[in-house]
């Protein structure tokens, strides 16, 4: 190996020493060895540091970060999880005041609280302020106001019978479709035809919502459908009993009476 | 979740509609019913466990505001906490409701997580006390 090759292969010294330059080729040749061996004990105390550095930072990462990872992702599944429960409390709710309300429409065969339970569920469940209920009298099958309620100044206050003229009521009774309004024509807010065997034998009519109700809500289409459905079918249910129960009566009469002679 | 801790509650309301509601939304917890103001009264001096109240306003014989007037002149029952629920809902109704005593005020239509809500927040305020 040259002299020349050797400075070659020699670290890239810039800071020699004035006394290197005047020293002899072996001591420059050492001086030299000596600062190589210096930069590479200057590069393995940068690299041990870089390396420890990465060891430390990846011993956070790892059971620390594993954890912080996994205790995002649970709490974002608890959030989760509180917005299902909060959504099944909801529904859960909702389907109590179903089930009370057919409940309570069925639990009598008296047409008087069958009417006072429909009067009670557009009040206390839905919110209505002012309502009428039209129920199909079976002589000229024609529509008597049964039930007018919080209607001191509508137009079906001293009305006794309903002979047509609203056309969302109209529509509502003819087709059996439940009807929302107020409409151009109508100011009714909603007409629920009450409707069994496909036979339409009175509506509710929705006329007012109480103050602090300023719309019907997702929930009250719902009731709205059961009411329809099932306040139809109990008001049937009781008029037959009532009608039943009384030509028993006036059996029991007569054969008392045959009896007797 | 809404673990209500009430024992026993007293509910006057004049419709049999509600206190159907009542028992389905409140189960497991003893209710004791009562249909006007006066019969709450009754039901009261016979149920002195009685730990919550609930109220509606328009009830025939006695209203819900003269009830509620009894039970806070009367000093062995005016620490039990009485909710409102009424179809009154106007701003001052709810301000004479809570005037009179009450502790809470629920509009009707309520929903249920509304009234399970009202009854956890006056238990843990009465269990801070």
């Amino acid at each position: 190996m040259t002299d020349e090759s050797n400075r070659t292969d020699s670290p890239p010294v810039v800071d020699l020493p004035v006394d290197a330059v005047t020293a002899t080729r072996g001591q420059r040749d050492a001086a030299a060895t000596l600062r190589r061996a210096q930069q590479l004990v200057r590069d393995a105390q940068a690299a041990i540091e870089e390396a420890s550095r990465v060891v430390g930072q990846s011993h956070a990462a790892g059971p620390v970060g594993a954890a912080a990872a996994r205790l995002m992702v649970a709490e974002s599944e608890r959030q989760e999880l509180a917005e299902r429960l909060a959504e099944v409390e909801h529904q859960v709710g909702r389907l109590m005041t179903l089930y009370v309300a057919t409940y309570q429409l069925h639990a009598t065969l008296d047409p008087v609280e069958v009417q006072s339970t429909i009067a009670e569920i557009a009040l206390n469940l839905i919110g209505a302020e002012q309502f009428v209920l039209l129920l199909i009298d079976e002589e000229d099958k024609g529509y008597e106001v049964r039930l007018l309620h919080g209607g001191a100044d509508t137009p079906w206050t001293h009305t006794q019978r309903y002979t047509g003229g609203d056309p969302l009521v109209d529509a509502a009774l003819t087709d059996g479709g439940l009807r929302f309004g107020p409409t151009e024509e109508s100011p009714v807010l909603a007409v629920v035809p009450l409707r069994v065997q496909d036979v339409t034998v009175g509506a509710l009519v929705i006329l007012k919502l109480l103050a602090h109700k300023p719309a019907f809500v997702k929930e009250d289409h719902d009731l709205l459908d059961l009411l329809g459905a099932h306040a139809a079918s109990a008001v049937f249910a009781a008029r037959v009993y009532s009608k039943t129960a009384r030509k028993l009566r006036t059996l029991e009469s007569l054969i008392r009476l045959v009896n007797k002679g | 979740m809404n673990a209500v801790k009430a024992r026993k509650v007293l509910i006057v309301e004049d419709s049999r509609l509600i206190h159907k509601m009542y028992e389905v939304m409140l189960r497991p917890i003893a209710l004791v019913s009562a249909f006007d103001g006066r019969e709450g009264l009754d039901k009261l001096s016979q149920n002195p466990d009685v730990d919550l109240i609930i109220l509606d306003i328009n009830m025939p014989k006695m209203t819900g505001l003269e009830f509620l007037a009894q039970v806070k002149a009367t000093p062995a029952l005016a620490k039990i906490p009485v909710i409102i629920v009424s179809t009154e809902g106007k701003e001052e109704d709810v301000a004479r409701g809570l005037q009179s005593g009450a502790a809470a005020y629920l509009r009707k239509p309520f929903q249920r997580e509304d009234l399970l809500k009202l009854v956890n927040n006056i238990e843990t305020k009465q269990s801070a006390a």
